[in-house]
């Protein structure tokens, strides 16, 4: 167990070292992105550019300036943003994260219920109409990129139809704190929290489907029905506890990565300032500091989430269990 | 396209008040006013940076900095072009140049407090004026680098002191400058937002996040550059003068930051918000034209697209080629590429008009040449550029237009190409992220020959045009910061230049910046593209839209009740 888990840390280690470096390298290779310019200002004197490059410690070599932003950022976690100055990145990322975490997991819950829902039918009902058009929906909701999507939730529900009956409760744009308004909290993520599941739904009941029906030939589905059991709870009890392996292992790692900030496009869209929209806005103003943080939080909840998943398989499959 | 040009003109015609019909500031007093309180709110997509005044370059906190900040002198807060002239702000009065334009002598007024309480006293004007050097203020070198000691400064910055080009006394609150070589425009440049007055014991380094007390009728109550800033009234504010800071009408003002350009247009459609800060997006403006008109205004702006060409690369280093160019150019087109004619229009010389020293002549317009220009622009030339391509002998040459992968400018671009390849040209486009262009064109490593870019005024003169953008001293090779990006270095036009720059008296200034443009455009180091205007939309329920040139929608001039 102690092995299992120091082996994971350092697999850890490894991937976000080798992230770290990637960014860096990329920042720095990439033309027209020198920091210097950006921080000194337009047009500003060669004196004071070279003023910028010590302060900042541009002027010394890249290993250096590398060693010297890791340490800012995991050890004395002051690293502050190029852009904003003065701003700590690693604070600004854990004040955006309550937002993200709201909106994922809003969304998550209503993924997986539709998600499983709308799976169990269509294999419940496998071959029928509504098995058909379940799928159909699913492949429409996979199909449809969230951006263009939420611009189109915008627009109906806050310009064209904003006034109508339907979509007056709609508030502003942004995001309002739990703590503050429950209400409001809800009112302002209930669209947002759609939008992002469609395409989740659509992936994950086509996933269970195509489980639940390739299970259906096994030999433990043949004995459940040999022992007399009703068909639906050999569907729900022994088929779906074996076809939620995929499921869950997908999950975990589409729910961590919208917890890094995989959520950008729907987190734009919709003006809710998380983790994502840092994300967004460190890169379209090329702010190496934001940049490296995010990626960096982003690949350590992915490496986590993979963990956990790995815990769970233990749960669910019997197999694995048994094989260590 | 055709619902922004179908749209626009109804907005355009419901705001071209004629020059001199605005409303004048009064007294700039609010107190009484039915229109006092209330809370103003601002949208942008983004902050913009450091709340540094001294180190901010952004207009969109300019725009916020010009009812929080004074210096000794400002730009008029009135709604038309007298906007442009400087007035006397935490100054008594405007100086009148002495020794040629080498002296400038101020008094501070007196009973002017900080949002603290302290009073603004000279010590304060000295520091800050110090403090534009400590701190690394990007315009040190460009706008302040002629104070004597400035040089010093800007070598050993922690231990500036300016001896010898700033004195002040207590006893007679006199502020005295002494400059190296006559500047014309120093008044100007203490104007602009840079040269605020802020206490003497601010620190000697970016302040980041942490507001500076104010002067102006507004402070800070909380700033957050992922969220948004708060501002209320400043209780030590009173109105010494109306013309450079009148009082404020509503009681406070909340900036949010993060909604994006689409979103916000629509939020201050419904009256979420009163205003927003980012360009309104082109497929949102016929909507804007038709169903809002009132809750639109256009206004000019000095600002310009142009299209720079590097003089030491082939095929521009060859100036027949340049200018073969500038006559192909179809400035009509890039016009309706960049929203239509309520929104542009053609632009023949580099300095926009409406500006002292702006040419209002066109060489580069079919029947016209540099000896018999036609009055204004009227029609690309391409029968002339192939000849000049021909005649230069550059044709067939491999060309790379370098633009943004904005929509606006990749039309553009992919505009120019054709254009390029109809008088000869091998050419092709290199859209970059629009975070990365502006360096990457500035930057001679990456051996750009052509590209699109705008470029705004800082103050009205024609040398942040001619000076700033094709002067010897702004060409650096090698650094993403060389905003003369044709590297156009020219021993006539820079002696032009120079005189212009130190010539106090303004007629013959504006004389002296008309040869210098003349020589500029014969050389051509770029094509001037299009002017624009600057699209301002707000909520129904805002009164007394109040524009100035430099700083557009005035917050403390705008009412919400």
């Amino acid at each position: 167990m102690v092995m299992s888990v120091l082996r994971r840390l350092g697999q850890t280690l490894f991937v976000l070292f080798g992230i770290s470096v990637l960014v860096f390298l990329v920042f720095f290779a990439t033309p027209g992105a020198d920091p210097t310019a950006r921080i000194a200002g337009r047009n500003a004197s060669p004196e004071t550019m070279a003023r910028v490059r010590v302060e900042y410690g541009f002027d010394r070599p890249l290993p250096v300036q590398y060693a010297r932003m890791m340490e800012k950022l995991f050890v004395t976690r002051d690293l502050t943003s190029y852009v904003n100055r003065g701003q700590k990145v690693v604070p600004e990322i854990l004040e955006a994260a309550p937002v993200t975490v709201s909106l994922v997991s809003g969304a998550a819950l209503i993924w997986v219920v539709l998600s499983v829902a709308m799976g169990v039918t269509a294999a419940a009902l496998r071959g029928g109409w509504v098995d058909r058009g379940l799928m159909m929906l699913g492949l429409v909701g996979i199909s449809i990129p969230v951006f263009w999507l939420g611009q189109v939730v915008n627009l109906v529900t806050q310009s064209r139809y904003h006034d109508s009956w339907l979509f007056s409760w709609v508030p502003g744009l942004g995001y309002v704190p739990l703590t503050e308004d429950p209400l409001g909290w809800f009112r302002a993520l209930a669209l947002p929290w759609l939008t992002l599941a469609v395409l989740f739904v659509g992936i994950y009941s086509r996933v269970l489907r195509a489980d639940l029906v390739a299970v259906q030939s096994e030999d433990f589905m043949r004995t459940a029905r040999a022992k007399g059991l009703s068909p639906m709870r050999v569907l729900l009890v022994h088929g779906l506890r074996t076809s939620m392996i995929t499921f869950v292992s997908l999950f975990g790692l589409d729910f961590a990565q919208l917890v890094g900030g995989g959520a950008l496009l729907t987190e734009v869209v919709f003006g809710l300032q998380g983790v994502g929209r840092l994300t967004y806005q460190a890169l379209s103003n090329l702010d190496l500091p934001l940049i490296m943080a995010t990626v960096m939080y982003s690949a350590v909840f992915v490496v986590i989430a993979n963990a956990v998943v790995d815990m769970l398989y233990l749960f669910l499959d019997p197999r694995v269990r048994d094989g260590r | 396209m055709l619902a922004v040009l179908a749209g626009m003109p109804a907005a355009r015609a419901q705001d071209s008040a004629p020059p001199g019909s605005a409303r004048p500031v009064g007294d700039g007093q609010t107190l009484g006013s039915p229109h006092r309180g209330g809370t103003l709110r601002l949208a942008a997509s983004s902050s913009g940076g450091t709340l540094d005044p001294q180190i901010n370059y952004t207009s969109e906190y300019a725009q916020l900095f010009t009812v929080l900040y004074d210096g000794l002198l400002n730009f008029r807060k009135a709604d038309d072009r007298t906007s442009d002239d400087v007035v006397a702000d935490l100054a008594e009065a405007v100086p009148q140049p002495e020794d040629g334009g080498r002296t400038w002598r101020f008094t501070l007024r007196q009973g002017v407090r900080f949002s603290t309480g302290q009073e603004v006293t000279v010590a304060d004007v000295a520091a800050s004026i110090r403090r534009l050097f400590r701190v690394g203020s990007p315009t040190a070198g460009s706008f302040y680098g002629a104070i004597v000691g400035a040089d010093l400064c800007l070598r050993d910055p922690a231990h500036c002191t300016l001896a010898g080009g700033l004195e002040v006394d207590p006893a007679t609150r006199e502020v005295v400058f002494h400059l190296k070589q006559p500047d014309a425009e120093f008044p100007q440049k203490l104007a602009f937002p840079h040269a605020s007055i802020l206490p003497a014991n601010m620190p000697d380094h970016d302040l980041g996040n942490v507001p500076a007390p104010t002067t102006g009728p507004y402070r800070f109550v909380s700033y957050d550059p992922d969220r948004g800033a708060v501002l209320e009234r400043n209780p030590f504010f009173h109105v010494w003068s109306a013309e450079a800071q009148p009082d404020g009408y509503v009681d406070h003002i909340h900036y949010d930051f993060g909604l994006p350009d689409e979103a916000a247009v629509t939020a201050v459609e419904n009256g979420q918000y009163d205003w927003m800060f980012d360009m309104k997006p082109l497929d949102r403006l016929g909507e804007l034209g038709a169903r809002h008109t009132r809750q639109v205004h256009i206004r000019a702006l000095y600002g310009i697209y142009y299209v720079p060409m590097n003089v030491n690369l082939p095929p521009f280093n060859n100036r027949l080629a340049r200018q073969a160019v500038n006559r192909a150019l179809d400035r009509r087109a890039m016009t309706i590429l960049y929203g239509g004619s309520a929104v542009a229009g053609p632009l023949c010389t580099m300095v926009p008009p409406g500006i002292p020293g702006a040419l209002d002549e066109c060489a580069y317009t079919k029947g016209a040449d540099l000896d018999h220009p036609a009055p204004s622009w009227q029609e690309p030339d391409l029968e002339g550029a192939r000849r000049l391509v021909a005649a230069s002998g550059t044709a067939g040459q491999k060309v790379t237009v370098v633009v943004q992968n904005t929509n606006v400018e990749m039309s553009m671009g992919v505009w120019l190409r054709n254009m390029l390849q109809a008088i000869g040209y091998d050419a092709s486009v290199k859209p970059l992220a629009h975070a990365v262009q502006l360096g990457y064109i500035q930057n001679t490593s990456n051996h750009v020959q052509i590209s699109v870019t705008d470029w705004f005024a800082d103050y009205p003169s024609a040398s942040n045009f001619l000076d700033d953008l094709f002067g010897c001293e702004n060409f650096h090779p090698g650094t993403d910061n060389s905003i003369n990006i044709a590297g156009y270095c020219d021993k006539e036009a820079q002696a032009a230049v120079d005189a212009a720059k130190q010539e106090t008296d303004p007629a013959r200034a504006a004389q002296l910046w008309t040869q210098a443009g003349r020589i500029i455009a014969r050389d051509s180091p770029a094509a001037p593209a299009i002017r624009i205007n600057y699209i301002d939309l707000v909520s129904s329920r805002l009164g007394n839209y109040f524009y100035s040139d430099l700083y557009h929608m005035i917050f403390s001039q705008v009412w919400v009740q």
